[in-house]
């Protein structure tokens, strides 16, 4: 991380205000979920700046990368890694209902999960 | 404001201010476009939410329209409209912090050798004593949600938490105060030179300064002066001093209280204060005007910049600047805008005819004529130029100013 001192050694600031935070929703955990949305949305902002800034840099440089960018056909290869990268997105983002269709396929239920917790601690 | 106006004033970088990576950077400027985009985004939302939906709940469960702040406070907690109003202004606040702690974790020691190198080459006197009673209005819980408050330590002389403020003032401020957050100093100096009658101080004290970005504008405008700033945050003091020896200027920081300093009787001529009043406590608040008024030379002025008291503001407005006592632990902000100023200045000694309520115009279009990165005309003038509108940040045009004159 750096070249000055051990981590450990090195002093951290204080990252957790003092106050009792409010909450703004009823529904539990919406003031969690609302603030990861508003994380991610600031790590999207951050990457979309880092794209920015490559494509400025390039042109300084005298390369327009934008244009490039839109001129670029796609060969197979590249198709084929995007849509690869993409479903391979789309799966993890949907983990829950991949999770939630393969306990309906193996009839997996709440029931059964207890039922060997029990089980286990018996045998 | 216009709501294309784009938002692009930038903070100058100077030697004591934390250097963020590319996308340390961006993430911080995000959370100043997002506190942008409440403002003229949502924000507006909130009048007609609560004239066609809140109100008319309220009347169904009381039987009455609301009638005071509290009133509509209880029907729009309950309007999801306003829950992610309140939660998007929260988050935006949370983040804000966060991430600029990120760039000062990462370079803190580093930072806190920089600071101790310009201090020592510091011509400006700093003065931090042994022991110091931090009052409890500052350490119970950690005003703006600023995690540490103003005088959190993690390290020997540290300065990390004045270095979290001089970022987060500017991306609160969302760049207002111009590229170095000094607008409300700038603004006080102007009316100091083109209002009182060709008065120039001589010796100038600025209580509550935290790292002296109002402070620097009084040696800059009067270069002959002695200044002094002082905080009862030992970090945002010695982040003051090594900030002002970074920019070049002679200027002098203590620790003390504003409420009892260790100053002599009659020792300045222009004692002034910026956003501090409401963030001390009922106790504070009038020890604090009888120690303007020790301090003061016959005929120096005592100028605090504030907030305006809620009276003639319809009760609409008042609520919505009260979210900042409930969301933005601002403990105090509330209770300060009822207490009677005038009164509490007068009853320290100073002639009720010297008392009053003005407004010192804000310095932004200032910093488009310096040409500053960032402060383009449009902008600038839409800031300068709107009507006040509770809930943005700084009213429109200019900064309320409470003025008394020692007899």
């Amino acid at each position: 991380m750096n070249a000055h001192a051990p981590q450990a050694e090195r002093p951290h600031v204080i990252r957790d205000a003092k106050g009792k935070r409010p909450q703004f929703y009823e529904a539990p955990g919406l003031d969690q979920a609302m603030s990861m949305i508003m994380v991610l949305a600031n790590e999207l902002a951050v990457l979309h700046d880092r794209l920015d800034s490559a494509e400025r840099v390039h042109a300084a440089k005298g390369l327009d990368l934008a244009a490039e960018i839109e001129a670029l056909q796609l060969d197979q290869a590249a198709l084929e890694a995007r849509e690869a990268w993409r479903q391979d997105f789309l799966g993890r983002l949907f983990y829950l209902a991949r999770k939630d269709a393969s306990e309906a396929a193996a009839a997996d239920t709440a029931e059964r999960f207890r039922a060997t917790i029990e089980d286990i601690a018996k045998t | 404001m216009s709501a294309e106006m784009l938002n692009t004033f930038q903070q100058v970088d100077h030697p004591i201010l934390p250097k963020p990576t590319h996308d340390e950077a961006s993430r911080q400027e995000f959370t100043k476009s997002f506190k942008q985009f409440i403002q003229q985004g949502l924000l507006p939302g909130l009048g007609p939410v609560f004239g066609v939906r809140a109100a008319k709940a309220f009347e169904r469960e009381h039987g009455r329209s609301p009638s005071d702040r509290r009133d509509i406070r209880s029907a729009m907690v309950k309007d999801l409209y306003f829950q992610h109003y309140a939660a998007a202004n929260r988050i935006a606040q949370e983040l804000l912090w966060e991430s600029t702690n990120v760039t000062i974790d990462r370079e803190l020691p580093e930072l806190i050798e920089k600071a101790r190198g310009l201090s020592a080459s510091a011509k400006g006197k700093l003065d931090l004593p042994e022991e110091f009673d931090t009052p409890r209005y500052v350490t119970s819980i950690d005003i703006h949600c600023m995690p540490g408050g103003y005088a959190g330590a993690v390290a020997p002389d540290d300065i990390s938490t004045g270095a979290l403020y001089d970022r987060g003032v500017y991306l609160y401020a969302m760049g207002y105060m111009g590229p170095f957050n000094d607008d409300m100093g700038r603004s006080v100096c102007n009316y100091v030179n083109r209002r009182l009658d060709g008065f120039k101080p001589k010796r100038i004290l600025d209580l509550g300064c935290t790292v002296g970005h109002s402070t620097l504008p009084y040696k800059e405008l009067f270069p002959e002066a002695e200044v002094w700033g002082v905080d009862v945050a030992a970090p945002q003091v010695r982040y003051a001093h090594a900030r002002a020896a970074g920019l070049g200027l002679e200027v002098n920081f203590a620790q003390m209280n504003a409420e009892e300093t260790r100053f002599e009787d009659g020792s300045f001529d222009l004692i002034v204060s910026h956003i501090l009043l409401h963030e001390t406590s009922g106790k504070a608040m009038p020890r604090i005007f009888n120690e303007c008024h020790r301090l003061l030379a016959p005929g120096g002025y005592m100028i605090h910049a504030d907030l305006p008291p809620f009276d003639n503001m319809d009760p609409f407005t008042q609520f919505i600047l009260d979210n900042e006592t409930w969301y933005n632990n601002e403990p105090f902000w509330g209770a300060m805008r009822e207490t009677d100023q005038v009164a509490l200045a007068k009853a320290a000694g100073f002639p009720p005819e010297s008392v009053k309520f003005d407004t010192a115009p804000m310095a932004i279009m200032e910093f488009v004529a310096q040409q500053a990165a960032g402060y383009s005309q449009d902008a600038s003038a839409a800031v300068s130029d709107r009507e006040f509108a509770a809930g943005e940040y700084a009213p429109g045009g200019g900064w309320e100013v409470l003025i008394a004159r020692k007899a």
